[in-house]
This record gives structure tokens, sequence and C-alpha cells, in this order.
């Protein structure tokens, strides 16, 4: 009987193998959660609205801290964006506020994951809901608070097809309907129409008006910025080699980030007289839309460098002058700077 | 209904039963069974398809949502990944015969793939770490892929061997199958725990391949050693059936318009939300896993060339369901339904077409030739397939790729092979 002998032999050699590896993989995840658990655990008060903030306003973030708060709202208030961390209970990957109106980008998990916009008011209550086509990626609200923009990533997710792309569309903030798919826009290049299938639009950034507005487009390789207008619907190539712009409140630059090798990104400024760009002083890789604070500074997300996945913090930097960054608030991504109580408050 | 023959599963070396020559009769004991090796690689086919899908149809959210990065990048080099893989394949196949060993080359391609789980995990949100733990992953897969096929077909008589790949790919898909819905199901029990994720993934990549270390064994060859060459190796395209089968599959595969078209297609005629495309892709794969054991039995009882044929008529349905307005419920119904049918009618069937043509010693090269012919040509059909859209439209680029399908079709049937072991 030396064949079920062997055949025994076998089984408990498969046994043990599978055994060394499970705890192998058990471990791990052991080890991690507990290097997770070991961070600062106080919660963070609750805040039911955005009254917590004084009169020189604070930042609105979505929550990496690995705690329950993860993937909330949190809010700070700009003198102790640290100690005065508040956490709210509206679950949002990605989150923009301008002149009372909130978009909320976030997945729904099931038995598929589905994905939505949420339409939020000052006090943090959901007014609508926008079902996603694929994962947030990037939300904007105009500063007059009347439209939003959403992009997400649209995946084939098989074995074979690795190639994404993405969907931008326009939210009407009052009603939660969608204006328009950017790639419905006419797009126009040097003074002639401009149309592909493989156009790829994403991050958009508004001006004042809310009408006009400022974004990326990919084809064929090449990377644009557009300028276009929402009642138009239409946009104008005006310069290539410029991902997720970011206006400043005075209209007057774009930070954007520059690739710089296949994965690395550089922030540069844009002046939109001259067009001509100037890189910030962040030598780090920044794959963000970044969030004016002022007309001066910007924050945006980095990856924090203890965690290996899903830990990100807030740095901020100046625009001109060559100031090193700093950190702004730790365990956050989506900043959202909250100028004024005045913007703060339900229109 | 597919009986496992517990003795023989448990049995040595008997499980390589001898391949017969061709036509000659099975010893009859052993008659329309499936050998336990291809049991075995079908189960480590299974446990690496659930691994592998678990991730791949969380990587978008995992890459967008958790780590916020933008996966545009990742487009970029895809490219470069499917090159990666060709090669990888090639040289998998040309390694597994040249050193004798298929299990061994097979062994390392699982392995490769295994190990890259637990790479992701540590890889963080480091670009570079993450687009090569990837690369190696579908290197892995490249590797692996003819050294099995050829363990498959040196384990199963000739007359079987559609039996024996349908019984192969049918596992292969239920793994494509399960993968996402256990993948939803823990980020749904435990959202934002991805490493749970990987490390429940890499387990059963493990467990897959322990399956093939510990249980399969390489074939006994008839064939008395060879040397093995790159020369030889390609000399392989002067075997007359064997060179048809790769025309034939290229042709056929330039006129395949992929599984993403097709159902981005599905989803702009009916406005399905593209959130829901994992469905779509589990949907497909629990079709070929149910049909892909009845058509390779029909492909040894009633002609492997026809099964084949068959099959991509099938593929015709589906794009002539896609140009008529049909219900949109309907028309998805049929669509997933065809669509897993033209797998299960064509994947294991082409392999146990060109098995039997090849030389035993240089069965891997072969099969590794053939699989990389027909996935150029995919992937060129693809490449097409998005010009066409872009020049003249969807509708347009579909009723190109009919007209290219029905030629081919009507070729394929007036070129039936006369060797009578393709029939």
């Amino acid at each position: 009987m030396s064949h079920s002998r062997g055949a025994i032999s076998r089984g408990l050699l498969f046994a043990t193998f599978c055994g060394v590896f499970l705890a192998l993989a058990v471990g791990t995840v052991l080890v991690r959660h507990r290097s997770v658990k070991s961070s600062p655990g106080t919660e963070p008060p609750l805040a039911e609205n955005l009254s917590i903030l004084d009169s020189r306003g604070g930042l609105l973030f979505s929550s990496a801290a690995f705690d329950v708060t993860n993937g909330t709202i949190g809010v700070s208030p700009w003198d102790a964006p640290e100690e005065g961390r508040h956490r709210t209970e509206l679950r949002c990957e990605r989150v923009h506020f301008a002149a009372g109106a909130g978009l909320c980008l976030t997945a729904n998990r099931g038995a598929i994951t589905t994905f939505s916009a949420r339409v939020f008011d000052p006090e943090f209550r959901v007014r609508y809901t926008v079902p996603l086509k694929g994962v947030p990626s990037r939300a904007r609200v105009s500063p007059d608070g009347r439209r939003g923009a959403v992009t997400v990533f649209v995946s084939g997710d098989s074995y074979n097809s690795t190639t994404f792309s993405t969907r931008t569309t326009l939210l009407d903030m009052s009603t939660g309907g969608q204006i328009a798919d950017l790639e419905e826009f006419a797009i126009i290049r040097e003074e002639k129409p401009f149309k592909a299938v493989d156009f790829n639009f994403w991050g958009v950034t508004f001006a004042q008006d809310g009408n006009r507005f400022f974004a990326t487009l990919r084809t064929g390789g090449s990377i644009y910025l557009i300028e276009g207008n929402v009642d138009a619907r239409s946009a104008r190539i005006l310069r290539d080699g410029i991902e997720c712009p970011s206006l400043s409140p005075n209209n007057r630059r774009i930070v954007f980030k520059k690739r710089v090798s296949p994965s690395q990104w550089r922030l540069h400024v844009l002046d939109l007289d001259t067009l001509r760009d100037e890189p910030l002083a962040e030598p780090r890789s920044v794959d963000d839309q970044v969030e004016w604070l002022d007309d001066r500074s910007i924050a945006y997300m980095i990856p924090s460098r203890e965690s290996s996945g899903g830990g990100s913090d807030v740095w901020m930097v100046d625009v001109a002058g060559g100031e090193p960054p700093r950190l702004l608030l730790r365990r956050a991504s989506s900043p959202v700077a909250l100028k004024s109580r005045g913007e703060t408050r339900t229109r | 209904m597919y009986t496992i023959d517990w003795a023989r599963l448990f049995s040595r070396t008997s499980v390589n039963a001898p391949r017969s020559k061709v036509g000659a009769p099975a010893a009859s004991t052993s008659r329309h069974r499936v050998a336990a090796t291809v049991w075995y690689l079908g189960l480590t086919s299974f446990f690496t398809d659930v691994s592998s899908e678990m991730v791949s149809s969380i990587l978008p959210i995992y890459l967008v949502s958790y780590l916020h990065l933008t996966p545009i990048a990742y487009g970029a080099i895809d490219g470069l990944y499917q090159g990666f893989a060709a090669i990888a394949r090639l040289g998998g196949g040309y390694f597994a015969d040249r050193w004798r060993s298929h299990k061994a080359v097979a062994s390392i391609g699982y392995g490769l793939s295994a190990v890259c789980r637990l790479a992701l995990l540590s890889a963080g949100s480091t670009w570079s770490l993450l687009a090569g733990t990837i690369a190696v992953d579908r290197t892995g897969k490249g590797i692996r892929t003819a050294p099995r096929d050829a363990l498959i077909s040196l384990s199963t008589p000739s007359q079987d061997l559609g039996y024996a790949f349908g019984v192969h790919r049918s596992l292969d898909a239920a793994g494509a199958m399960l993968g996402p819905l256990v993948a939803f199901m823990i980020i749904w029990r435990l959202p934002g725990n991805f490493d749970v994720l990987f490390a429940a993934s890499f387990f059963v990549a493990v467990v897959g391949l322990g399956i093939i270390l510990f249980f399969v064994e390489d074939a006994k060859r008839e064939v008395a050693d060879q040397p093995v060459s790159i020369t030889s190796a390609f000399g392989l395209l002067r075997i007359a059936a064997f060179r048809h089968l790769c025309i034939a599959g290229g042709f056929l595969s330039l006129a395949t318009v992929s599984d993403s078209f097709l159902f981005l297609t599905l989803q702009q005629q009916t406005g399905f939300s593209a959130a829901y495309f994992p469905l779509l892709y589990v949907a497909v794969a629990g079709v070929n896993s149910a049909l892909a054991v009845p058509f390779g039995r029909m492909a040894d009882r009633r002609g492997r060339w026809r099964t084949f044929v068959t099959g991509h008529v099938m593929l015709l349905l589906v794009y002539t369901t896609l140009l008529t307005p049909a219900p949109g419920a309907v028309r998805f119904g049929l669509a997933l339904l065809l669509l897993g049918g033209y797998y299960a009618a064509t994947d294991g069937v082409l392999t146990a077409m060109a098995a039997p043509t090849l030389p035993g010693n240089l069965c891997g090269s072969g099969l590794a030739l053939l699989a990389t012919i027909t996935n150029a040509a995919r992937l060129l059909a693809s490449m097409l397939f998005g010009a066409l859209w872009q020049w003249v439209g969807l509708m347009q680029a579909t009723v190109v790729f009919s007209a290219v399908l029905t030629v081919g079709l009507v070729g394929a049937t007036l070129a039936r092979p006369r060797a009578r072991i393709l029939r």
C-alpha cells in the first residue's frame, strides 16, 4: 500500500505548507492592525454643523485616521487644526464645499460596490444623492455654490484590462440634477472644432462666477488644459502638459501637477496672463487637485511615509517664495478651505 | 455529474496515463475519465483565479478611493505589461520543454503570482512598486499557461482532450466567477480592510500553489529525449496541421471584440451603470464554467473543429444581438449567455486541437506559440476596434467586425482540416 501511504504523506505536506502560509497571512494582518491601533486613539468630538468655526474659518477634510472616523468628514478651525479636530457622521472619500453647498463622493459597500455623489448642507444633511458610474476621484463646488463637478474612474475590471478612463459630470447643486457630461461639450482647438472618442476629462476648477471653468483633457496620449463655459457648453484648449488645475480665488493663477515621470508629479503654478509656469517649493511628488487656502498658499494630500497604504496627511506651501512646505493636518485628505463664516451658512 | 475517480485520484504514478497514439483506443478502464492531474491542475487554476480576481476586481477602488492615486498612468503602461506577458509565455513554454519539467516552470509561474499578493500589501502607495508588482503578476501568469496546458495534454489520451480541457477551463472560470464576489463580500463586511483582502488572496493563491507542488507530477513521455532548441520550437510551424490552427486561430481572433468593448456597447445602448461592470464578467465566467465541460465532450464526440466554429458562430450572434433593437434585458441576457458559450466552446477546444499535432518534447513551446499568436491578434483587434469606433462609430465598428468574423467563419468551414485528429 505504498500508494496510499504516499498520498497520506503528500496530504500532510500540503496541509503543513498551507498552515505555514496561513499563519504568515494572519500574522501579517495582525501585526499591521496592532501598529494601527497603537496610534493615538481619542475620538474627536462630534460637530453637528459648522458653528464650531470662528470668523477666521477653518478646514473641512476627509479623515484618514485609523479609527471609526476613517473616511468621514472632519472639521478643524484654522488656529488649532490638530487639537480642534471634530468629526461628523457623513462618509465621504472626497469632499468639497463652497457658499453653503457641499459635495461628497462616497462608496456604497454591498455585494457589488457602487458609488454616489451627495449634495449636503452646512448641517451635514444630505439633500440629494446622485449615483456615479465609477470610482470617485475629484470633487469641486463652484465658489458661488451653484455648481458641482465630479470626476470618476471607470475601468474594465477584468484580468486583462488595466486601462482606466475618466468621466466628468457637472451637477446643479440646487437640484442635484446633472447639467452635462463634459464629453457633450464642444471642444475648440486652434479655432477649429476638435472631437475624438478617446476624450478623457478630469479635475474641474470653477472661476468665481461659477460659469467659467478649467479642466484637464487627455486625448491621443497628450494632456491639455482647457478653459470652458458651462452655459455655452463649450471649451477651448489653452495649453498642453497641465493636469488637475486649481484656480486661485483671484482667478489669476492655476496650480497644477506636472508629470515628471510615469508616476511622479510636481506642483507648478501657471500665470494665466502669460501662460508660463514655474515649480513650487514642494520637492515631493503630489497626486492631488490642490485647494487654495487664500491667494498665496495651497493645501494638498501626501501619502504618509510611516504607513504602507491608506494613510495620508495634508500639507501646505506658499505659491511664491521658496519657503518649504509644512504639515497642516495629520491623517487627512481632500482638504477644503472654509475662508469665512459667512460662506458656511445655509443659503 | 462528472464522476471523480477517487482511487485514481490518490494513486501515485498511474494518474499520468500514457499518451495514446492518435486514434488508438484508450485503456478500457480509463475510458472518458479525466486524469487526476487534470483535476489537480483545474483546482490550482480555480484557487489562483479566485485569488487574482479578488485583487483585480477591487484594484480600482483600492488605488483611487483608498490610496488616492490617479490610475490614468496605469493605462499608459498596459502595453508594456502585455509585452512582458507575451515574452514570459513564450519563455515559459520553451524552457519547460528544454528543462523537461512542465511542473517546475508552471509552479514558478503560480508562485510568482502568489508572492505578488503580499507584495501589493507592502507596496503601499508607491507607484513604481505597485506597477512592478502588477508586472511580475502578469509575468507569472504568462509563464504558467503553456506548461500547464502541456501537462494537461500529456496526461490525457488524445481522444479525451476536449473533455480534459473542458474540466480545467470550467474550474478556472468558476474561480474567476467567485473571486470578485469574495472580494466584494470582504470589503462589504470589513470596509477599508484591504490588508485582510490581500492576505486572504495570498492564502488562496498559496493553496493553489500547494496543490500543483504536492499533487501534480510531470507526465512521462513516450517521445525519446530530443534536443530542444529555439530553431526546433519555431520549426513547429512547419507541421501543417499546427500551422493551419495558428492561422485559423489568429484570423478568428482578429475578428474578436474584447469583452470590455462589448460591455461598453451594451452599456451605451441600455444606460446600464458602469459600476456594475464586474457583475457582467462574473456572469460570463459563470456561463463559461457551466458550459466548458459539455462543449469539451461535444468536441471529442462530434468534432473539435465543428465545436470551435460553433463557438465563433455564438460570438457572431453576440454582435448581431448588439446590432438588433431588442429590449435591453433580452439583449443583456442573450449577449452574456452567448459570450459565455463562445468562451466555453473555443478556449479549451483550440488547445485540445493543437496539442495532438505537436511532438511531446515540444508541447509547451507549441502551445505557447499558439497562445501568443491568438493573444497578439486579440490585442490588434482591440486596437483596430478602438480606432474604428473613433473614426466611424461604435455600431459601424461592430458591423465591420461582424463582416470579418463572417468571412473567417466561411473560410473556417471551407478549410475544414483534413487531419482526422482535428475533427
